[in-house]
């Protein structure tokens, strides 16, 4: 078997636990477990896996936990696929190749201000990043969460959230667009945030992921309140397939999101995310 | 700190001399709101315009059948009203502080008198203010997108 094959043949993994994420119960999360050899393979932050369900079809979801044996992905049913896996339960397996694409520049970040936009079911690709984060929280400064969701009933992670909250080496902010009459927080489009966050923009490091239209405003409102244009990186979401840049499927402009992306720094996306067509 | 300076250290001031700050100071006192109490009130006289220095402060619409709504939450650096700039100079929306809250408090008719006395603060405020808007309306039209609803036509 060549390597290409090698590299997009699904991998068996269980469903060793199932948890509801929101209010909505919508979105869940899966605790993964491999059912032979994992392989060894090394899950970053930000990176994606194409999980399969079995003879339906495949989906793109990106890692939200890396824990020792074991990998959690958060997924919301919104397709034919999405919808099957839905239905899945503790103890059944699903097929999974990956790990695929670019990583969160954790490493690159540290030294200066960690500041994290996430939007909507975009904090799912951000979470491991955050817990990371928070582990080696000595090797950043100031380190600023802003959240923004739907409604109060979408917010996911609620208990992880509040412990993020808690902390006082942390900035945490959550907003949502249309507030219940029991929210008493903060109510708007999380771009409003960015303006109030404390940071030094010079040495920040800015992760966003969210809707694209959120995270083109967002990445705006970072370079309004002076983060460098190279300091801001962004997780695409596109219609992978392969997952290994040959379909072409995931293209945006010159990018291949699978493989060059799913992470990008600003200045390869300034432009792209404009243009109706794409 | 003075008013003057309080005033100056605004992000809203940013775009105004040292001298027109000083005139808007003339216009200007501080103020405090216990969580719960309204800066303004809907249909009430809009004779204040605050810009709020700590604190979170509510903009509520009551919605017949629906009860009170709230917009958006406004939060240090930012304003409160703008009302006062065209007539009839009566508040569109309620504005609630939640947390306790401390604002400059502008009066709105001195303030409008210096504007027309000094069309260069006048067209400095104006500037300053229409910026705000801009942001605030871009902030209403993502919000109206409804961005993070379950996308259609996915796998």
């Amino acid at each position: 078997m060549s390597v290409a094959a090698e590299v997009q043949l699904p991998a068996p993994w269980r469903i060793v636990a199932r948890q509801i994420e929101n209010a909505t119960g919508d979105v869940f999360s899966w605790t993964l477990e491999p059912c032979g050899e994992a392989g060894g393979a090394a899950f970053r932050p930000g990176q994606f896996n194409m999980l399969y369900a079995y003879g339906l079809g495949e989906v793109p979801i990106s890692i939200a936990g890396v824990e020792p044996g074991a990998l959690r992905h958060t997924l919301r049913a919104v397709g034919g696929v999405t919808r099957a896996l839905a239905r899945l339960e503790a103890g059944e397996v699903i097929g999974l190749r990956g790990p695929y694409g670019s990583a969160w520049p954790l490493e690159a970040a540290q030294g200066g201000d960690l500041v994290i936009v996430a939007g909507g079911l975009g904090l799912a690709p951000l979470r491991q990043a955050i817990v990371q984060a928070l582990a080696q929280r000595e090797r950043y400064g100031r380190v600023c969460i802003l959240y923004g969701t739907r409604t109060p009933a979408d917010v996911l992670y609620g208990g992880e959230l509040a412990a993020w909250a808690a902390r006082r080496d942390v900035e945490f902010a959550i907003t949502v667009d249309r507030a219940s009459a029991g929210w008493g927080g903060e109510v708007g489009v999380v771009t409003r945030l960015v303006a109030r966050a404390s940071f030094d923009p010079e040495r920040t490091t800015a992760l966003v992921c969210g809707p694209e239209i959120m995270m083109r405003f967002t990445a705006e409102a970072l370079l309004k309140r002076g983060v460098p244009q190279a300091s801001i990186h962004l997780s695409l979401e596109r219609n992978m397939k392969c997952a290994v840049g040959y379909c072409g499927h995931c293209q945006l402009g010159p990018h291949f999101i699978c493989r060059d992306g799913p992470v990008l720094p600003w200045p390869r996306l300034a432009g792209l995310l404009e243009v109706p067509e794409l | 700190m003075t008013l003057r300076e309080l005033v100056e250290s605004q992000r809203f001031c940013q775009g105004l001399e040292p001298g027109q700050c000083e005139g808007l100071a003339a216009c200007v006192s501080e103020r405090t709101f216990a969580p719960g109490e309204y800066l303004l009130r809907q249909h009430a006289p809009a004779d204040t315009f605050h810009l709020v220095l700590d604190g979170q402060v509510q903009i509520k619409l009551a919605l017949p059948g629906q009860g009170i709504v709230t917009l958006e939450t406004v939060g240090p650096g930012e304003a409160v009203g703008w009302s006062w700039f065209l007539p009839p100079h009566r508040c569109q929306f309620d504005a609630r502080a939640v947390t306790p809250t401390r604002t400059l408090a502008f009066a709105a008719a001195p303030l409008r008198e210096l504007m027309e006395r000094e069309p260069a603060i006048g067209y400095a405020v104006l500037k300053t203010l229409v910026a705000t808007l801009s942001e605030r309306v871009q902030s209403c039209r993502l919000q109206v997108l409804d961005v993070y609803a379950p996308p259609a036509g996915v796998p």
